[in-house]
């Protein structure tokens, strides 16, 4: 039994920025962080491995998120997970599942980091991972607003993302 | 007039600006779009009567680029930026 378990812990460094529309890697008082445009959206991408101790639940997914700028409004934030099976994913390929989202508002204080939470049932919504396999996680924000209300003018900033059995 | 997608683009780079300096900034995207098509509709109102109280030469030897280059540089200079 897992549940509660962190599963994972991904920064900035470890983007593999997709060939377009990325995120872009910056700082912020020496803070690395990701920043993710205003109007259009910009994904970041990370690869691990699924922990033996995992226990077959779903996924947590917590974005520390802040914003350079706002300190009103609301963001929408989407994740997606790609399962890469051994003996069937083709890496030639892009297969991520259907994103999850979820909104994300600036702190009142600028500088302060919003947590994010974007959940996954187990199955379909985590690409039917299992443990021990490889995966990618891409994190996307909707600056264009399809999937939800983002409003914020000006950019935001992925700080750390951490995964958890839920 | 700017097209919709102009429009965007000017919002877009509005905002990578502000962002660049971490200036603080709260209108939301409906309401930064307001101003944008605003200040387009004014310019495009206006448009005639700024050309005409520019003083010759400078009416007829600059082209459209560079009056809009020097009321951009005129208005930055009168209100900072």
């Amino acid at each position: 039994m897992a549940t509660g378990d962190t599963l994972g812990v991904f920064t900035p460094y470890q983007n593999e920025p997709p060939a377009t529309i990325y995120a872009t890697l910056d700082t912020r008082n020496a803070h690395p962080c990701l920043d993710f445009d205003g109007s259009a959206d910009e994904e970041a991408v990370f690869t691990s491995i699924l922990p033996r101790h995992y226990g077959g639940g779903g996924l947590t997914v917590y974005l520390h998120v802040g914003f350079t700028s706002a300190t009103t409004g609301s963001a929408f934030w989407q994740v997606g997970i790609e399962r890469m099976d051994d003996g069937t994913l083709d890496l030639d390929a892009d297969s991520i599942a259907a994103f999850q989202g979820a909104a994300g508002n600036p702190n009142a204080t600028n500088g302060v980091m919003t947590l994010v939470t974007v959940t996954f049932t187990a199955g379909a919504q985590m690409d039917s991972l299992a443990v021990g396999e490889m995966f990618r996680l891409k994190v996307r924000r909707d600056a264009d607003g399809t999937a939800g209300t983002d409003d914020v003018t000006t950019d935001a900033e992925l700080f750390g993302i951490e995964i958890k059995e839920t | 007039m700017l097209t919709l997608p102009q429009r965007l683009a000017a919002r877009q780079a509005y905002g990578s600006v502000l962002s660049e300096r971490s200036t603080p900034f709260n209108l939301t995207k409906p309401q930064l779009d307001a101003a944008i098509a605003a200040i387009d509709d004014w310019i495009e109102a206006n448009a005639v009567s700024f050309n005409a109280a520019l003083p010759l030469p400078a009416r007829t030897t600059l082209t459209a680029a560079q009056k809009a280059e020097l009321f951009y540089l005129v208005a930055q200079k009168r209100y900072g930026g």
